[in-house]
């Protein structure tokens, strides 16, 4: 198969869907490009960072016109692609074909959704059922997550990671060894890299509240940085309302680039620019506009056209029944307990996720 | 011991270690662990509907039943007990499919035939968790020989009959967990094995991650278990369901949830849990087989679960480690000590 890779960017850049068998081509061409990366990538600035973007497919959009375009500008995402957005599928095709396009521009670091156990929990799978009809599109993308590479070194003195730092590990050169083309272990230091998180009320490390990887404090960080002679530690995977956090002296932030997380967070979303001589500038940005983003109801009404029978959704009362807000038990009216959907049933409730439409 | 461990040991030995004198965790008072709780209690005579707000709106599993005109306490109602009562009812009536979405307030009130059923009717319904109680000088050592029996939780009284508060397994953990470095003679078992404490494989009880949600639940009443381990065809574990899930079904009226698939189940409560705290959680909580008894201990601690699924290499559940067998062992640590 030729493939042509302007024609496939355009065609998302639309938010159409790739075909499956094109799909398949560009994980199997991307594989073979990541395949030579080491678990430790070294890029230069001027570099704009990303943070989580879990689906929110216009807010990606919006990442572009504010950061500039490929290749244009260079980008390094820090993983979290998929999962809980309505669009999963064409987020992560869109970044696949610009890294087979621009490999030298663009870097793409695995987050602990990029995993075949957490994206059949949390949306990524049922998107692909839903929208191609079966999981091989799912398989050929979870197969690709597999090659990404871990961690990324800016200019020698930033590192990049999704999660956060191992008690296993205390240099690069102990990163470099892992063999990390499989899928995320439940433990050990590959799993700890996606999952860590900072904790500015500790000095060291402690098990995780998430289940898997564990939190880091202030001794850590220095400690590390100082090792590896480094200045800064750059990290996503944590939602922050302001769109980014800096910790420990400076010596840690962590960015985030899903606003409005889920569409109902109301956060602000941010990405790092980092400029040559290795200034840091957060440029913070708010969920792109309403108009240009169907509601979840109308991303419900669109599946329900490609002939997806509506029985289909768990939520038995969604025939027809709760457009947009409120629940498909048509719960509009009294609330007899207090401690339901975030005391308003016009809006959508603490289960009514978008994704929830996909389960 | 791995690197982990030996970190975390680590960890525990420094960290405000500044007591010199040796104590023994077995002599702490029951009423030093309650101090500063603040008691929720639920009048005997509301409705049950009632009941399940207050244990809503204040985050918590259970609470005690206070009899007004008895002035006393009758019993302690949790979801356990609102699941058993549901469960009575629905039982007692085919659910057709047009009811399948109602409220959960209109199903009760419907099945009582609009006459409120009392808490104290439905409290201690489960059988499972009976009302126990100890004194404020009662010693931890007998309050953990309780709870490795199975019991969860222990009201804590004064002298003159008053309720301080309740000490639970998870928060009698928690405390144990804290304060590691006070308690060198509970060092020796953290090091130890799950398999050289007996943990490492079990009985698991599971359910299919295509089987309904109620399905499940009846079996846990059924079984007497407060959870069962979701699995795939492979028998590879893919999450959890649990009494206190009610919860999440209660939170949000979703009756309707009683009839989806555990999977489904376990899927939506992950992606509310994670909006909610900003923070995914891994799929399922769980530790390999190999792992020490302090590693199990910590990772319930850190993500205050009350069990442990033990799984082997191919993440297949082989064993459970809950909060019962947790203090069962610690018990068992007294009685060689004697």
């Amino acid at each position: 198969m030729v493939l042509d890779l302007d024609a496939c960017i355009e065609s998302l850049f639309q938010r159409q869907l790739l075909a499956e068998s094109v799909i398949k081509e560009i994980c199997e061409k991307t594989k073979e490009l990541l395949m030579t990366e080491s678990n430790v990538v070294h890029i230069k600035a001027p570099v704009t960072v990303v943070g989580d973007i879990h689906g929110q497919f216009y807010d990606l959009l919006e990442i572009f016109k504010i950061g500039g375009y490929c290749p244009d500008t260079n980008y390094l995402f820090l993983g979290d692609y998929v999962d809980r957005g309505l669009y999963s599928v064409e987020t992560i095709s869109i970044l696949t074909c610009l890294k087979l396009r621009y490999p030298e521009r663009v870097q793409l670091v695995r987050g602990n959704h990029e995993s075949r156990a957490v994206t059949s929990t949390y949306g990524f799978y049922t998107e692909c059922m839903k929208k191609y009809g079966t999981s091989d599109v799912w398989h050929y993308f979870t197969d690709l997550f597999d090659y990404l590479t871990l961690s990324v070194v800016i200019d020698n003195m930033i590192f990049c990671v999704h999660g956060g730092l191992s008690p296993s590990i205390h240099t690069i050169d102990q990163i470099k060894v892992i063999d990390r083309f499989k899928e995320i272990p439940h433990e050990g230091p590959m799993a700890d890299l996606v999952w860590s998180d900072p904790d500015p009320g500790r000095e060291e490390f402690a098990v995780s509240p998430r289940g898997a990887g564990y939190t880091f404090g202030s001794m850590v960080v220095e400690k590390f940085l100082h090792e590896n002679r480094m200045d800064h530690i750059l990290r996503a995977h944590q939602l922050c309302m302001e769109g980014f956090q800096v910790l420990f002296d400076d010596q840690l932030s962590t960015v985030w680039s899903a606003p409005n997380y889920c569409y109902r967070c109301g956060n602000l979303a941010s990405i790092l620019e980092i400029g040559v001589e290795g200034e840091r500038h957060f440029n913070v940005f708010e969920a792109a506009p309403e108009n240009e983003r169907p509601t979840p109801a109308e991303a419900q009404r669109a599946l329900f056209s490609n002939g997806v029978p509506a029985g289909l959704f768990s939520n038995g009362g969604s025939n027809g029944a709760g457009v947009g807000g409120g629940g498909p038990n048509g719960s509009n009216g009294a609330m007899t307990f207090a401690g339901g959907a975030n005391g308003s049933n016009g809006g959508i409730d603490a289960t009514q996720d978008a994704i929830h439409y996909f389960l | 011991m791995s690197i982990t461990d030996r970190v975390l040991l680590n960890n525990h030995l420094r960290h405000e270690g500044l007591t010199t004198v040796s104590h023994d965790w077995t002599m702490v008072k029951a009423g030093s662990l309650v101090e500063k709780q603040t008691l929720v209690t639920i009048d005997a005579d509301a409705t049950v509907e009632d009941a399940c707000e207050v244990l809503l709106k204040n985050g918590i599993t259970s609470a005690p039943v206070y009899d007004n005109s008895k002035k006393m306490y009758v019993g302690m109602f949790d979801y356990g007990d609102l699941m058993t009562y549901i469960l009575l009812l629905l039982k007692k009536m085919d659910v057709a499919l047009e009811d399948q979405s109602m409220e959960m307030r209109d199903l009760i009130q419907r099945t009582s035939r609009s006459q409120n059923v009392p808490v104290k009717l439905a409290s201690d319904l489960s059988g499972k968790d009976p009302f126990c109680t100890v004194l404020e000088e009662t010693r931890l050592g007998a309050v953990v020989h309780d709870f490795g029996t199975g019991i969860h939780r222990v009201a804590v009284m004064d002298a003159g009959g008053n309720m301080k508060g309740i000490l639970s397994q998870s928060s009698t953990l928690d405390y144990l967990m804290r304060h590691l470095s006070e308690y060198p003679q509970l060092q020796p078992v953290m090091q130890k094995s799950l398999q050289q404490c007996g943990l490492s494989n079990g009985r698991v009880l599971s359910v299919n991650g295509d089987e309904k949600v109620l399905d499940a639940l009846i079996s846990m009443s059924t079984n007497s278990v407060s959870s069962l381990a979701v699995l795939d065809d492979q028998g590879v574990l893919l999450g959890n369901i649990s009494m206190t899930d009610i919860k999440h079904i209660m939170k949000n009226l979703r009756t309707s949830w009683l009839w989806i698939t555990c999977f489904q189940l376990v899927c939506k409560i992950r992606l509310s849990q994670g909006v909610e705290s900003g923070e995914d959680q891994y799929p399922v909580l769980d530790v390999n087989a190999k792992s020490t008894f302090g590693y199990t201990l910590s990772k319930l601690q850190a993500t205050k679960a009350h069990r442990m699924w033990v799984v082997n290499d191919s993440g297949c559940a082989v064993g459970v480690v809950s909060l019962t067998d947790v203090f069962r062992v610690l018990s068992g640590l007294i009685d060689t000590d004697d």
